[in-house]
């Protein structure tokens, strides 16, 4: 590719980056610091730290962050340990099994917990019928323990992210290393804790950084939960008087400012390679044979941890069949009404064709600017190339719900991007939010592809004749394809499935995406939670069949795409 | 320093046979070398005296201890291994001190031998450094220094030499040989590079194919091969098939009947003798072959010169024997340098250098 390309692409991106996604910081940041008199105050930043409320809701975020990483970390490590070194029956399914909460919305899962865990829920149903619980007066679970509910849907959700992360590092380091630990004289556990666990901790910590982030700012969770103490629910809850009101932009710039200073101590103590792999393998690892028992135990335990993240789901399931469900451990009787009526109801219709056509949209954009930025960091040679990768990543550390609250601050009237809202269609929003936010799994993605297939290719088809841009089109693109496929999916899947920025950036009901119409329903009466568990359900199929795609084309390196 | 003993080691990978019946005895302080082509089981056989490998079949004895299903780390061997496999988020003093720790050594004694290990192989002060600060060679001085620091009681090398540059490669071997034998370690080197083997070994073992083709010294091993593909992969040589037709009037040396005439020499086995009549394979070295006039062997080849290679020690000759093959003849560094012709050239070797070997 000739160099004035490689820097108009550069210079693209780079502007799209400032409009769309320093600008929108930038406008959330002003609007939280620029008091009446358009003077800067730290006023605004200062009440959210004195107001008992908005202090309770950060600390409460902040708990519910830290117990969902360390309950994270606790089931993923052991389970990407079992699965790098030993052999058991199931491996390989399990491992792919173990993988599925990823892909089932935990905010659909939600509606499922609460189905089981409610008062006339099933566990209570099941205890009584067991005789271990007094049927007048059954235990309110979700009632008592909210935001432990939160934090254990938080962590069946998020665990495949660490475990991804942690079994690629496993299986990266090359088995010389602990060898030399074994050669001098080191038993297996120590083994572990001095060599192995501090040469995958930057995988582990990526990771863990990308689930802190995420269940810090968590929206979809504790709203279904009804549980308004958290600083995510707060900022939506005080929405409808944005107008004018500067705390959510305040709150949204403290949130912003916990997750980013997280994300850099991360790096700053794992990300220099200094401590990342060692090298290349240069002895093949075997998986070590267990006894019988010990074997079984590792499936059983995959098993297990598979189950239990399956369980609000496949409450969803249930519900979305159920002709009633209340006081039984399993629905009475079951229907097909459901889908059928969710089929015809005005707001899933139209909810499932907004999240194609925003989704497709989002995957499009998402795809050319990810191909555009993995091409120029990986391939050429120009200054500032690491700069726009760097950049391109980001969006990992920086919430959604910040970026949405950017983007509803940037097309206020009177502002320059106040076209953007089409009068009241948050198409283009949409389609923007969706894209910078997931187009990390894009780059990274499209950069592992032309990482693989080496220039000499391309350079060997324009020895042969063809023009830089014909030997790409032609050598090197065919070669990224299933990266590009697979990051697209990806991609889409998410969007669909994407909650802070279709709550706050879709406002009326003819422009709700998927997430919205689910909420939406559930707080509706009747057989509103049915519906919604039906759309779940719709929801559901589609990622995992994108993402069961994703997979197979991408092999292994499907945890390439979750490092942060 | 320990005596190691290989009895009738078997290992299979899945359904390949990679190493059969192996049997070896390695003395104390030996400095012993494993060659053989990739694939031959040499590697294979070094992790299994370090405890990587547990044999389907056999034993391996330190001394009087069955070491067979002991585990690695209660060997005590020390190891270089091919990627010299330093720790990276260790710096080089806490590399080389990591098996001192697991010994529980106290701390005073740990900072004195690392100091002492890491002066012994030139990097003395050096031991703060970060390895992605070292170069190459830097990085395969820790790696040696880590596995000598302990005193172990063999010392495993695993090609430790094929990662650096030719010059490097060239210092590194003598120094290597000097640490052991000042240090009187038993050592096994793992290696396919026979000028390697052929200048550090006090003895070695050629593999092929999972067996010990041969175990000898350099000397033995290089002048007489026990089979066609040692003396291939040992040097450069010449073969040419024949016939064994008698002993000859030479005690201890045996005609041999050949396309271009009948050839004298020896066999490469002082405990075979060939049969008349028996069809064998005679090595003759390159070097062994020259255009002098010796007047006390039969072996003539009448030829022309084909192909002359310059190489500055040596000139390398293409002879083509007339009835025969295309043999290697090869001059240090000749006054005269042949040049290629249609006319008749007549290379001779000594008995003592046509070597015989079953066919």
């Amino acid at each position: 590719m000739s160099k004035s390309l490689s820097i108009l692409i550069f210079l693209v991106m780079t502007a799209f980056f400032a409009c769309f996604f320093a600008y929108p910081i930038w406008a959330a940041l002003e609007a939280a610091f620029r008091g009446p008199d358009h003077k800067f105050t730290l006023e605004y930043i200062s009440e959210v730290f004195l107001n008992e409320l908005y202090r309770e809701g950060l600390w409460n975020s902040l708990i519910i962050a830290v117990w969902t990483t360390l309950g994270s970390l606790a089931i993923a490590l052991p389970l990407a340990v079992c699965y790098v070194r030993f052999a058991f029956p199931g491996r390989a399914l399990l491992n792919s099994l173990v993988l599925m909460p990823m892909i089932l919305p935990p905010f659909v899962g939600a509606i499922g917990i609460k189905a089981m865990l409610g008062q006339a829920g099933a566990l209570n149903s099941l205890l009584i019928n067991l005789g271990l619980m007094d049927a007048m007066h059954p235990t309110d679970w979700l009632g008592q323990q909210r935001m432990l509910g939160i934090i254990i849907m938080e962590v069946l959700h998020l665990y495949p992210i660490i475990y991804l992360n942690a079994a690629a590092a496993l299986s990266n380091l090359d088995p010389a290393l602990e060898e030399a630990a074994a050669n001098l004289g080191c038993n297996a556990w120590s083994r572990f804790w001095r060599v192995t666990l501090p040469l995958i901790m930057p995988g582990v910590f990526a990771g863990g950084t990308i689930v802190f982030v995420w269940s810090f700012t968590e929206m979809g969770v504790p709203l279904l939960f009804d549980y308004d103490r958290v600083t995510a629910v707060q900022v939506f809850r005080s929405i409808n008087d944005l107008s004018g009101n500067p705390f959510p932009y305040a709150l949204v710039t403290v949130m912003l400012v916990f997750s980013t200073l997280f994300y850099l101590t991360s790096k700053l103590f794992f990300g220099n390679s200094s401590a990342s792999g060692g090298g290349r393998a240069t002895t093949g690892r075997e998986t070590i044979k267990l006894p019988v028992w010990i074997g079984w135990a590792c499936t059983a335990f995959f098993a297990g941890v598979t189950f239990l993240a399956v369980l609000p789901h496949l409450g969803v399931v249930l519900l979305s069949f159920s002709k009633d469900w209340y006081g039984t451990v399993i629905p009475h009787s079951l229907t097909l009404e459901h889908y059928h009526d969710a089929l015809g109801h005005e707001l899933t219709l139209s909810s499932i064709a907004n999240s194609l056509k925003y989704s497709a949209l989002a995957m499009l954009v998402a795809l050319i600017l990810g191909i555009g930025v993995a091409y120029v960091s990986v391939r050429t040679r120009i200054w500032g190339r690491q700069i726009l990768d760097a950049m391109a990543m980001l969006p990992l550390a920086v919430p959604g719900i910040v970026m949405a609250f950017g983007y509803l601050a940037m097309t206020r009237e009177g502002q320059p991007f106040h076209w953007l809202m089409l009068g009241e269609d948050p198409l283009l929003l949409l389609v923007i939010a969706y894209a910078v936010r997931r187009l990390p799994y894009v780059v990274r993605s499209a950069a592992a592809g032309f990482q693989q297939v080496s220039p000499t290719l391309e350079e060997a088809a324009q020895n042969l004749g063809a023009r830089p841009e014909k030997a790409l089109w032609r050598i090197t693109l065919p070669l990224v394809a299933p990266n590009l496929v697979a990051g697209g999916l990806l991609a889409f899947s998410f969007a669909m499935l994407e909650v802070s920025d279709s709550m706050i950036l879709a406002q009326q009901a003819a422009h709700f995406p998927i997430t919205k119409a689910i909420y939406s329903l559930v707080l509706s009466l009747g057989s509103g939670p049915n519906l919604a568990s039906a759309l779940g359900v719709w929801a559901m199929i589609f990622l995992a069949v994108t993402i069961l795609g994703a997979g197979v084309i991408l092999g292994k390196k499907l945890g390439a795409l979750f490092r942060g | 320093m320990v005596t190691i003993t290989i009895q009738e080691l078997t290992k299979r990978f899945g359904g390949s046979v990679v190493l059969s019946s192996v049997n070896l005895q390695i003395e104390a302080g030996e400095l012993f070398f494993l060659l053989g082509p990739s694939g031959c089981g040499k590697t294979t056989l070094l992790r299994h005296i370090a405890g990587f490998y547990t044999p389907d079949e056999g034993k391996i004895w330190f001394d009087d201890e069955d070491v067979t299903r002991l585990p690695a780390h209660k060997r005590g061997t020390g190891m270089m291994f091919q990627s010299y496999a330093l720790w990276p988020h260790l710096n080089v003093a806490q590399n080389v001190a990591f098996g001192l720790e697991e010994r529980k050594r106290p701390r005073k004694e740990i900072e004195h031998r690392v100091a002492e290990a890491l002066d012994q192989v030139k990097l003395d002060g050096l031991g703060s450094r970060k390895i992605q600060q070292l170069s190459g060679g830097q990085q395969q001085r820790v790696a040696l220094a880590r596995a000598l620091v302990i005193r172990p009681k063999c010392l495993l090398l695993d090609e430790p030499l094929s990662n650096l540059d030719a010059k490097l490669r060239l210092e590194m071997r003598t120094e290597i040989r000097h640490i052991c034998k000042q240090h009187g370690l038993t050592a096994i080197y793992v290696t396919h590079d026979r000028d390697e083997a052929l200048s550090m070994a006090d003895r070695m073992a050629i593999m092929e194919a999972g067996k010990l083709v041969q175990v000898g010294t350099p000397t033995e091993v290089y002048r007489n091969p026990a089979t066609r593909m040692v003396a291939e992969f040992i040097g450069e040589t010449n073969f040419v098939e024949g016939r064994t037709l008698r002993e000859s009037s030479w005690a201890g040396f045996f005609d041999v009947e050949t396309p271009f005439g009948t050839l004298r020499g020896r066999s490469n086995d002082s405990t075979w003798q060939p049969a008349p009549g028996q069809p064998v394979v005679l090595s003759i070295r390159p070097e062994a072959m020259t255009f002098a006039n010796l007047t006390d062997s039969p072996n003539r080849f009448p030829g022309h010169i084909v192909d002359t290679t310059y190489l500055g020690p040596t000139v390398q000759y293409l002879l083509q024997v007339q009835n025969g093959p295309l043999m290697k003849v090869c001059e240090i560094n000749p006054q005269e340098i042949r040049p290629p012709s249609q006319e008749e050239t007549r290379a001779m070797a000594g008995m003592n250098d046509v070597v015989i070997l079953r066919k």
